[in-house]
């Protein structure tokens, strides 16, 4: 453990930090100094900074997470990554546009639905062609497997389409999905739980009927729940956005990265994605800022001259869950394990007989639906924008750098460290100077400690 | 899927064999892509009459003068900088601040006018570049490829923040109004044409400097460090004083391109020098071809048309024009990733 | 004391005293002292990993120098700037061949001949200086046919021959070549052998790394043999080559 928290030969690896020492020491001191005194000179508004900090910190870490997990996998910049989080905004937008009256009328746009559709059926089929076909190939006929898959894949595209000209009952459509889901997690939690080499029938049995009983409520709570609908349209973005990122993957990266002879290649790239897609956005949605309808807990709490929204709090939160999920992920899976060796060395994971491409192309899905994430939940604080994203991904990056490019524990504290920085750092300037103290930061940190707070390995 | 198209495409096969017609299209390529360029460039402007035309050439020189310049340090150098609408801003706002005349006083807000003429501001912006960016060069030749990418985005985004808030000097989003026209010898460059006819000059200028400097064993070390900057230093080259030249040079010339387009405009506010456009010259220089002179010019030339193009395009409401020709660069550049990374007529690939 | 140097200095065209490399744990390079002999071919083996392309790293200044110094034409150096490895009389080749890949063999010659000084550099025509030198040196290893094409559509034989031709462009004291001959085809290999020994008859002083017994029988004078990072042997190539240490601890049959 202590070992991907930065410890490199037994000594705490903040060592890093002190590779130029008296440029730390001198750092930190100014650090400390100019917090002891802005602290001093107006508690309150510090203790508001400091929450303002934690707030934005929180989507940072949670946009730095994905961005860290894809770049330390694959090492090239993605700077598609930041449409993710556009596109995860505007799905929330689309879906609960289609309720409220926003400005103009409905939002509904038939191109949107087919597009989306089009996108989920291409992820659905490339993963029943990936996962199932390699092993049902040889005990059915291969041609009536391609037939069903393909059957399938549409079925998936249409319903999807569906489900995104119905949003008045998202609830009731969606909820069987969501049933099905925690069935099939309820299911396998308990085939974990119970010990998997000693499976019989009768703990598998319990299993599965915990699993559908849960799975069912799950299903019958969506359904009368109508408020539910928003927070359906969350999954849903975030699920966009994966496939997305995973058919960005797959259908070009994916070939652009055999063929790339610089990194540069594949940079300017996906920026041309970014723009693409960011364009996109703005020709269907406008260019303008939008609000995303408010989330539960918008009343703030006072305390000491300073507020914080509960929402705010469950953002907070809801990082360390995303955070917790992947530490686990990476560090107590198998497929984490690969994900590790691919991060290290592809070639050498290749030759051990990791499937890499399909790893990487499920790593650029979780990125992506973490980044959507980030979209969503700063959307439902803040307003949504089209160029939003890449101010995202910068910030994102910043943070990842901050804390130690490619480790996921160096993500988390470098979102938390910018959030601060950026709002101490606009303590006697206009708050319109926080990009620059970011970019100011990144510089810093790329000129003298390069490797970042918390190294990767 | 794209690999496979590639080595079956019959079109590959046919330019392949030595001695037949496709052979010599292939050998070719680039003097017909020029010449082809070229003339649907001019069909196109003729055809919508010579208002347009002097727009298009205008808008085209000060992108070119860009691209060139620009070219020198990302298509010869492999320093792929989005930080060059900082230095255009710079020779900008140097321009402005200096020439504006008592017109500027009636502006409400004003701070103070120096009234120089426009070629007395000029060479003071280009050395403010200059210095700047010898300074920043010091900062980023520490970082390489994709970090240093990065860091030139940070940049960039610094800058828009310095010409927006830095309010005694900028007046931030109000913008700087009554920027003189050059005039020299009593002659004043305030037509349309006459403009053109001035940017066009220092566009030669710029081209002609900028031959020099690729055409020389400067311009050969500087490939070099492109193509392996270990490699070249064991060789008795310091890498970084060669960067840091090049680096201030391109500037320097960035710098002539915003003093001539504040010049035109008579008024710039910080809106004109955000990142975006720095991501279209990158795709202006890739477009047109990497470390060729003569690509960075056409690509300047189909970049504008692409843009002022749109307008002609009757379906496309006006509100989304912007946005539309943002996802067909996206779009472009994406394709000239896959397909031909060394743009139109350029000889180097990323 | 000082005669003695410089004594020194007619003797041997490098030494290095107490030299280290320190990778994370590894020591590539541990407190390394040894003095390679002016004129004639000396040679360096040992095993994989053992720290040879280590050392002309660090000679030619592409690997700054832990500790300890390297005497070079009997001045010392504690710091090796790459950029300053010329002027110390040093030139190179790699063992994964490095050349300019987008330029055409005519351009990597030239870019080694050119003025170094960026204003010099700036005012000299790129087409015209020093070509003499760089069509004598593209007919030697037999690329003169080649020079318009870019280095990147070579054979690999073509490749190690420019860049081997790229450092013989160089006009300095001592070359290191890493691996020359490795991975060579015969009749390019019998190439490399002549450019080597011609150059030796120049008076220049010559140190390989090579893998290859019978090559060193024959071309070197001198050998140093190395295991992680320490001088396990040296002297005269058929002398050590003979000892049972060096035959149990590297050859190995
Ligand atoms: N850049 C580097 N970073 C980390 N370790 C290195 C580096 N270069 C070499 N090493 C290590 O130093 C040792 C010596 O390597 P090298 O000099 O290349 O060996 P040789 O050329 O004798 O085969 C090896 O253990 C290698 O792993
Ligand atoms: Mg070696």
């Amino acid at each position: 453990m202590l070992k991907y928290l930065g410890a490199r030969d037994g000594r705490w690896s903040v060592s890093g930090l002190l590779t130029q020492r008296s440029l730390s020491v001198l750092l930190i001191a100014g650090a400390v100094f100019y917090v002891v005194l802005i602290l001093a000179q107006d508690p309150q508004k510090f203790l508001q900074f400091t929450l303002n900090g934690i707030v934005i910190g929180a989507i940072y870490a949670m946009v730095a997470m994905g961005f860290t997990l894809v770049y330390g996998t694959v090492w090239f910049f993605d700077l598609s990554y930041g449409a993710m989080a556009t596109i995860g905004g505007y799905t929330v937008f689309y879906l609960s546009g289609q309720q409220r009256t926003i400005g103009r009328g409905s939002i509904h746009n038939t191109a949107v639905d087919i597009f989306v559709g089009a996108l989920v059926a291409g992820v659905v089929a490339w993963v029943l062609y990936t996962w199932l076909y390699p092993n049902l190939r040889n005990r059915f006929d291969r041609r009536l497997l391609l037939a069903s898959g393909f059957v399938l894949s549409i079925l998936a595209g249409g319903y999807t389409g569906f489900l995104l000209s119905q949003p008045l009952s998202l609830n009731l459509i969606f909820g069987p999905v969501v049933g099905v889901m925690v069935a099939i997690l309820a299911v396998w939690l308990l085939h974990l739980a119970l010990g998997r080499p000693k499976t019989t029938s009768l703990k598998m049995a319990v299993a599965a009927t915990v699993g559908l009983a849960l799975g069912a409520y799950t299903a019958l709570l969506l359904a009368v729940t109508p408020g539910a609908n928003l927070y359906l349209s969350w999954v849903v973005g975030a699920a966009i956005a994966g496939a997305t990122g995973l058919a960005l993957y797959r259908g070009l990266y994916f070939y652009l990265r055999r063929r790339a002879s610089s990194p540069l290649i594949m940079l300017v790239g996906s920026l041309g994605v970014l723009l693409t897609l960011t364009a996109l956005v703005s020709i269907v949605f406008s260019p303008d800022g939008r609000p995303l309808p408010p989330p539960f807990g918008e009343t703030p709490w006072r305390f000491w001259g300073a507020s914080i929204k509960p929402f705010q709090v469950f953002n907070i939160g809801f990082t360390f869950v995303v955070f917790a999920g992947l530490v686990l992920l990476l560090f107590r899976t198998s497929f984490g394990k690969a994900v590790r060796a691919i991060g290290d060395d592809e070639e050498v994971a290749r030759i051990v007989g990791i499937n890499a491409p399909v790893i990487i192309a499920v790593i650029f899905a979780l990125g992506a639906a973490i980044a959507a994430t980030g979209g969503i939940l700063l959307g439902e604080d803040l307003g949504i924008k089209p160029t939003n994203g890449l101010v995202l991904l910068l910030k994102g990056w910043v943070a990842a750098v901050v804390g130690g490019i490619g480790n996921i524990y160096g993500a988390i504290l470098g979102g938390f460290v910018l959030g601060m920085v950026e709002n101490y750092g606009v303590w006697f300037i206009p708050a319109a100077w926080k990009d620059a103290i970011a970019f100011g930061l990144l510089i810093l940190f790329l000129s003298f400690w390069s490797r970042g707070l918390l190294p990767r390995k | 899927m794209i690999e496979k198209l590639k080595a079956v495409s019959p079109w590959r096969r046919f330019t392949a064999q030595p001695g037949n017609v496709g052979a010599a299209l292939r050998k070719n390529s680039q003097f017909l892509i020029t010449l082809a360029v070229i003339a649907l460039a001019a069909t196109f402007m003729l055809s919508q009459g010579s208002g347009f035309a002097v727009r298009v050439i205008q808008l085209s020189a000060i992108f070119a003068i860009l691209a060139v310049s620009l070219n020198l340090v990302i298509g010869y150098t492999g320093l792929l900088s989005l930080a060059h609408v900082g230095f255009f801003g710079i020779g900008a706002y140097s321009v402005a601040v200096l020439t504006t005349h008592p017109a500027y006083e009636q502006v409400p807000g004003h701070i103070r006018y120096f009234d120089w003429p426009f070629f007395a501001a000029l060479p003071v912006g280009m050395l403010v570049a200059g210095v700047v960016a010898l300074f920043v060069g010091g900062v980023l030749s520490r970082f390489r490829d994709d970090i240093f990418v990065l860091v030139t985005f940070g940049l960039a985004v610094i800058a828009h923040r310095v010409f927006l808030f830095w309010l005694p000097v900028t007046r931030g989003a109000f913008g700087i109004h009554a920027i003189e026209k050059p005039s020299i010898f009593g002659f004043v460059f305030d037509g349309k044409t006459e403009f053109m006819l001035l940017t066009l000059g220092f566009l030669a200028l710029v081209v002609f400097v900028s031959w020099l400097v690729v055409s020389s064993s400067f311009g050969r070390v500087l490939m070099a460090i492109r193509e392996d900057e270990g490699a070249i230093e064991v060789f008795g080259y310091k890498a970084r004083n060669y960067k840091l030249t090049i680096w201030v040079i391109s500037a320097m010339m960035a710098a002539v391109a915003g003093g001539l387009s504040a010049s035109e405009q008579t008024y710039i506010d910080p809106q004109s020098f955000v990142l975006l456009e720095s991501i279209f010259l990158v795709c202006i220089v890739i477009l047109g071809g990497l470390a060729s002179l003569v690509g960075s010019l056409l690509g300047a030339l189909v970049f504008v048309l692409l843009m002022e193009g749109m307008r002609f395009i009757d379906f496309i409401p006006d509100a989304l024009v912007g946005q539309g020709r943002l996802a067909i660069l996206g779009i472009l550049i994406v394709l000239l990733m896959v397909f031909r990374p060394q743009g139109l007529v350029g000889r180097y690939k990323l | 004391m000082s005669s003695s140097a410089a004594e020194r200095g007619q003797e041997y065209a490098l030494e290095t005293k107490g030299l280290l490399k320190q990778f994370a744990s590894v020591k590539a390079i541990n407190h390394l002292t040894i003095a390679v002999p002016r004129g004639g071919i000396t040679s360096i083996v040992g095993p994989n990993g053992s720290g040879k392309s280590t050392l002309i790293n660090m000679l030619s200044g592409t690997l700054p120098i832990d500790e300890g110094m390297v005497v070079l034409d009997g001045t010392a150096l504690r710091v090796i700037k790459p950029y300053d490895s010329p002027s110390h009389g040093v030139t190179r080749t790699f063992q994964e061949v490095r050349l300019f890949d987008q330029m055409s063999l005519w351009d990597n010659m030239l870019v080694v001949l050119t003025k170094r000084n960026v204003l010099g550099a700036l005012l000299e025509r790129a087409g015209t200086a020093h070509s003499s030198r760089a069509q004598e040196l593209l007919e030697m290893v037999g690329l003169w046919d080649k020079r318009a094409a870019f280095a990147e559509e070579l054979s690999y034989g073509q490749r190690k021959l420019l860049e081997i031709a790229r450092a013989l462009a160089m006009d300095v004291k001592l070359y290191l070549f890493d691996e020359p001959f490795a991975g060579l085809f015969p009749a390019v290999l019998e190439k490399v052998k002549v450019l080597l020994q011609d150059l030796k008859k120049e008076g220049k002083t010559i140190i390989f790394i090579e893998h290859n017994m019978d090559l060193i029988r024959e071309l070197s004078d001198y050998i140093f043999v190395l295991d992680s990072g320490e001088l396990l042997a040296e002297g005269e190539v058929h002398e050590v080559l003979a000892r049972p240490e060096v035959i149990e601890a590297y050859l190995g049959t």
